[in-house]
């Protein structure tokens, strides 16, 4: 039969994989060797070593970026994650309407970001107009803008992964607890968090990658303003490839250090995943 | 880019390891659907601060879209001085935006171009990557085995990282078009793709594809009429969430499409932005709404099927 | 799962290998080679041009993007060639045109450089256009963006900027009992000192001259703050390199940026703001468009820009500045022999021809411009409805534009006494120092840095820029 299906191999694999090798293999590739080279298209490259690495981390804002993505990162997943899980054990409880509040609260993480970007952009001006300002007064607005964009789009997709989660958790060890008189506080950190800790650990990586990655919103909502102060990575490695002259290289090998950071985050939550299995 | 590109997180035990094993029932997770199904008990009175809470919050989330739709028909000026106020006499401007916004933009013309790609895009790359995922299940090939891996790689590979060299590749290859682009999108989309189909197709038992094949099926007939059919909860799965990202995605399109005057949803609505100097907001707004209004009804329609294939992308990619 | 882990590290480091050996063979072959590949363009040696159904001129002024689209109607029209026209976004134009010209055949064909600097980014995309009628027609050749023998860029527009003031506001000002200045008219003010005098006195009796401000919002939105980091600091940067020979080859060649003139801009800007009827806090949200708004409905009576921006004037609804009370000021900054100072006049608007499109494109692309600098129907639709001072022979003397601003604009160039500040600005090293610029600018109006440190920050990012340039 494998022989058979392998006559095939032009019609069921060929497809995919010039695609693939299109617009996945052929650019990764190129873009390592991109990073040590000074371009402008990629036909007249020349070789310049690591000079475009050191003019990356000299370059004021790339590190200014690196540490706002940081540090949005750090609160976004923190307050995303603690307020999906409240939400998951309130509708796991035997209120009427889980379904529509579901509905509703999973309903942001739909919309596009380049939308969700205006509509936040929008409201937050509204209110800091009481004030006289706008969102680009202060990075901080822009800030706490982008983070409490983040919370609306991802709360509700993550409510739901702890929704799960929680349902899963055996009724007979609760009951168990029950017996033994313990208290509604003891019997979440004692037997649902450890019990759900898969779905935390899903979510923690989902919001992490998401909130790392982030451009349409930060494109959207304040594109960098004040100055460059509120640029996330990704889009300061966008404009480093198409708003500075012959800086593609840089953008290129800022790529490259972006793309290694996430790699990391991605194989230390497989890990993670993994060595938490083993012990479960 | 790509929401799809961040459901990357777990490469599935069955991925590397479980190569021969039959795909086990995960323990893990029970997709969110339970909660229709199980028995709904009557609510208790110490519940109801609760429900209150959630009523509240209910309000928070759906504020947003609600502020949209009220501004959408207020005039500029008192959108940036009154946000908040319902629309009155002077401030109501009727379908104005609408009708404006979407000549600006050239709002149906943008639908339509993001229905094509979207559309195409799914079904192309539905259809592509399943055959492909069959075909490394079955064949066992060292090269099979590394698409595999590329595939899983490509899952952790930001946008940024292949953006430049691709969108020279992409026009060099004259794939920076409304039809190249579906291309390229399969290209995107194949890693996801691939890897839950494959992470599927482990678990159907070879005997009945080769009881199709000793009658006499080839493997092509044997693939659309035998295989196929199985696949459909993942093809679904697979379907919505790269139908959520095509048509939210804005880098991509903007950077392959930029020079010609095909625009897609997100574009265009970037373009609002910028084409006029300044924002209208107002404007803006407007487009916003025509621009939900799918995405509502289609989730409204679908949510069963949503909620279940975005997060079953979630736990398994 | 731990043999993943390991084949991905294996697999990465294969690519990277790979990728390092296998394409840094290509470099000598690929470098270097495009460079002389531009295409010399002649109006005598006529490449064919039958097969060319469309050419692209992406635009780079937002404000007469429609005006150019019916200008390309009429030349399909005319020729059966479309031209299209795409306008970048403010402040977006060199990153559009990055974006665009990646993608080779639908690349820009008629594009635009802002001068030398944008001559040194663009190089190997510019044609030479030494033998074209167009170059010909040139009034001054000297304007021409060169490069040894080549003629790279063909300037378009002569414009002038400086403060446009509402005479009806401030006949009303002066003719005001509540003044307290001893001004009569405009023609007293020829000085900074005038000038902030007359402005404060303004700002005090503001109800009764029923403006709100006598300054349009200063707007520093990202994108939108060119009319300081690039415009105004032109005067500073003028009297700083004005030094004998050209200014803007001094500035060009400038490692370093004294800034000499750092304390006028500031009198300058802190007039504005402080006299502006928008509050401070709202600058960082304001774009041109509104400041150009604000003064259209008269709730100012001051504000600096170019004439260009008669048409976004005239165009808002409720305007009321008549043509005729439409008047200019030069920049006054306090700087020595400001008195003899005129409006600052110039061009960045340069033609390039995309020199890696098809050269039968590249002809019907000069093809375009010839027709819209020559043709009757051309020259009108520049005149009339660009609003261009065009630089070109083909032009006679009733063939000048009627628009208010630019007639005032040729009424100061040829005022006697009076010396016309030149583009310095062209000579700024590069885009990151004017946004990183208007960034502290922002910073500054709104408090959160001091004026010294917004000196300081231009003067490092100055030969910061210096330096990568020469890399």
């Amino acid at each position: 039969m494998q022989k058979a299906i392998k006559r095939w191999f032009p019609l069921f694999v060929l497809p995919t994989v010039v695609a693939f090798i299109i617009s996945f293999i052929a650019p990764f590739i190129m873009g390592i060797y991109l990073s040590f080279t000074k371009f402008k298209t990629v036909s007249n490259a020349k070789w310049v070593g690591i000079s475009n690495y050191t003019k990356a981390f000299q370059d004021s804002d790339f590190v200014n970026a690196l540490w706002f993505t940081v540090k949005f990162t750090i609160v976004s997943v923190i307050t995303i994650n603690v307020i999906a899980f409240l939400l998951a054990l309130l509708l796991t409880k035997s209120i009427k309407g889980t379904n529509l509040f579901r509905t509703i609260f999973f309903m942001p993480n739909l919309i596009g970001g380049i939308v969700l970007g205006y509509i936040w952009l929008m409201i937050i001006n509204g209110v800091l107009s009481y004030f006289d300002v706008s969102i680009t007064y202060d990075a901080s607005y822009g800030f706490w803008g982008l983070v409490i964009l983040m919370n609306w789009q991802l709360i509700g997709y993550m409510m739901i992964i702890y929704i799960a989660g929680i349902q899963n958790v055996s009724p007979d060890l609760l009951e168990a607890a029950d017996i033994d008189g313990a208290t509604n506080f003891q019997k979440l950190i004692k037997i649902t968090v450890p019990q759900v800790m898969p779905s935390i650990t899903i979510c923690t990586f989902l919001t992490l990658t998401n909130s790392f990655k982030l451009f349409d919103q930060n494109l959207a909502l304040t594109a960098g303003a004040p100055g460059t102060e509120t640029q996330m990575l990704a889009l300061d490695i966008y404009n480093t490839f198409y708003g500075r002259v012959d800086y593609q290289g840089v953008g290129q090998a800022k790529a490259v250090v972006f793309f290694i950071i996430v790699a990391v985050i991605a194989l230390t939550q497989l890990y993670l995943t993994r060595s938490k299995e083993v012990e479960s | 880019m790509a929401e799809i590109k961040t459901q990357v997180p777990v490469v599935d035990e069955n991925g590397v390891k479980g190569q021969f094993i039959p795909k086990r029932d995960t323990k893990k997770v029970i997709i969110a659907d339970e909660a229709d199904t199980k028995v709904k008990t009557k609510m208790e009175s110490k519940d109801i601060p609760f429900f209150i809470l959630l009523i509240v919050l209910a309000c928070v989330f759906i504020a947003p879209i609600l502020l949209v739709l009220m501004n959408s028909f207020k005039g500029k000026l008192f959108l940036s001085n009154a946000p908040f106020a319902f629309p009155d006499g002077d401030s109501f401007v009727g379908f104005d935006n609408y009708t404006e916004g979407a000549e600006k933009i050239g709002f149906f013309g943008a639908f339509l171009t993001s229905v094509f790609i979207t559309v195409f895009s799914v079904a192309l790359i539905i259809v592509c990557t399943s055959m492909c995922a069959w075909f490394i299940v079955r064949v066992k090939k060292w090269y099979s085995q590394l698409l595999y891996l590329l595939c899983a790689f490509s899952m952790i590979v930001p946008f940024q990282m292949v953006m430049y060299p691709m969108t020279q590749v992409a026009s060099n290859l004259k794939l920076n078009n409304m039809v190249g682009i579906i291309f390229v999108y399969l290209g995107f989309g194949a890693g996801l793709a691939v890897f839950m189909f494959v992470g599927f197709i482990k678990g159907v038992p070879l005997e009945i594809e080769e009881a199709a094949m000793i009658d006499g099926c080839g493997p092509v007939r044997t693939f659309f009429l035998v295989v196929f059919p199985i696949l459909k909860p993942t093809a679904i799965t697979v379907a919505i969430l790269n139908a959520m990202w095509i048509w939210n995605d804005y880098l991509l399109p903007y950077l392959l499409l930029g020079a010609s005057e095909t625009r897609t949803l997100p574009m265009a609505i970037q373009y609002l932005r910028g084409g006029y100097g300044s924002i209208d907001m107002a404007n803006m707004m407007a487009m916003i709404v025509l621009s939900i209004i799918p995405i509502v009804i289609f989730y409204l329609a679908c949510q069963k099927y949503i909620i279940k294939g975005i997060v079953a992308g979630a736990v398994k990619g | 799962m731990r043999k993943l882990t390991k084949l991905t590290a294996v697999f990465m480091a294969l690519c990277l290998s790979v990728s390092a050996v296998a394409l840094s063979g290509c470099n000598g072959s690929d470098g270097g080679n495009t460079s002389d590949g531009g295409s010399k363009l002649s109006s005598d040696s006529k490449v064919d041009t039958s097969s060319v159904k469309e050419i692209y001129y992406l635009n780079f002024k937002p404000e007469i993007s429609q005006k150019y689209e019916a200008i390309a109607a009429q030349y399909e029209k005319e020729t059966g060639i479309k031209v299209k026209v795409t306008t970048a976004a403010s402040g977006e134009y060199e990153k559009t045109l990055t974006t665009q010209m990646a993608n080779a055949d639908s690349a820009p064909t008629i594009f635009q450089i802002n001068g030398p600097v944008g001559y040194e980014n663009w190089k190997d995309y510019c044609a030479d256009l030494k033998g074209t009628k167009l170059y010909d027609s040139l009034s001054d050749k000297s304007l021409a963006v060169t490069s040894g023998d080549g003629v790279y860029g063909i300037p378009y527009a002569v414009e002038g900027y400086g403060i446009i003031y509402n005479n009806a506001i401030m006949d009303k000002y002066f003719n005001s009992d509540k003044k307290s200045t001893e001004f009569s008219s405009m023609d007293e003010i020829r000085s900074f000192d005038n000038l902030k005098a007359v402005v404060e006195d303004m700002t005090k009796i503001k109800g009764d001259l029923g403006i709100k401000g006598v300054f349009a919002s200063t707007s520093l939105k990202k994108g939108d703050d060119w009319r300081w980091q690039t415009h105004l600091v032109d005067v500073p940067l003028y009297y700083e390199f004005n030094t004998g020979g050209n200014a803007l080859t001094n500035c060009l060649n400038a490692k370093e940026l004294a800034f000499s003139g750092a304390d006028n801009y500031k009198n300058i800007f802190d007039l504005y703001t402080n006299n502006s009827g928008t509050d401070k806090k709202q600058l960082g949200s304001k774009t041109v468009d509104e400041s150009m708004s604000e003064f259209a409905v008269g709730d100012v009576a001051m504000v600096q820009n170019g004439n260009w921006a008669w048409g976004q004037i005239s165009s808002t609804k409720g305007n009321v500045v008549k043509d005729t009370d439409i008047k200019y000021l030069p920049i006054y900054t306090g700087a020595e022999g400001e008195e003899t100072q005129g409006l600052c006049i110039g061009t960045e608007n340069y033609f390039a021809i995309n020199s890696e499109s098809d050269p039968a494109k590249q002809q019907a692309s000069v093809d375009f411009l010839e027709w819209l600098f020559s043709s009757d129907y051309g020259k009108k639709a520049v005149v009339n409805e660009l609003g261009f001072i065009a630089p070109f022979t083909t032009f006679s003397d009733n063939e000048k534009p009627t628009d208010p601003l630019a007639k005032e604009v040729l009424a100061w160039m040829e005022k006697d006494g009076i010396t016309s500040v030149p583009w310095v600005f062209a000579g700024i090293p590069s885009e990151k120092w004017k946004n990183d610029f208007g960034a502290d600018l922002l910073k500054y109006v709104q408090g959160q840095t001091e004026w010294a440190k917004v000196v300081e920050n231009a003067k490092t990012s100055w030969a910061k820029e210096v330096q990568l340039k020469a890399e």
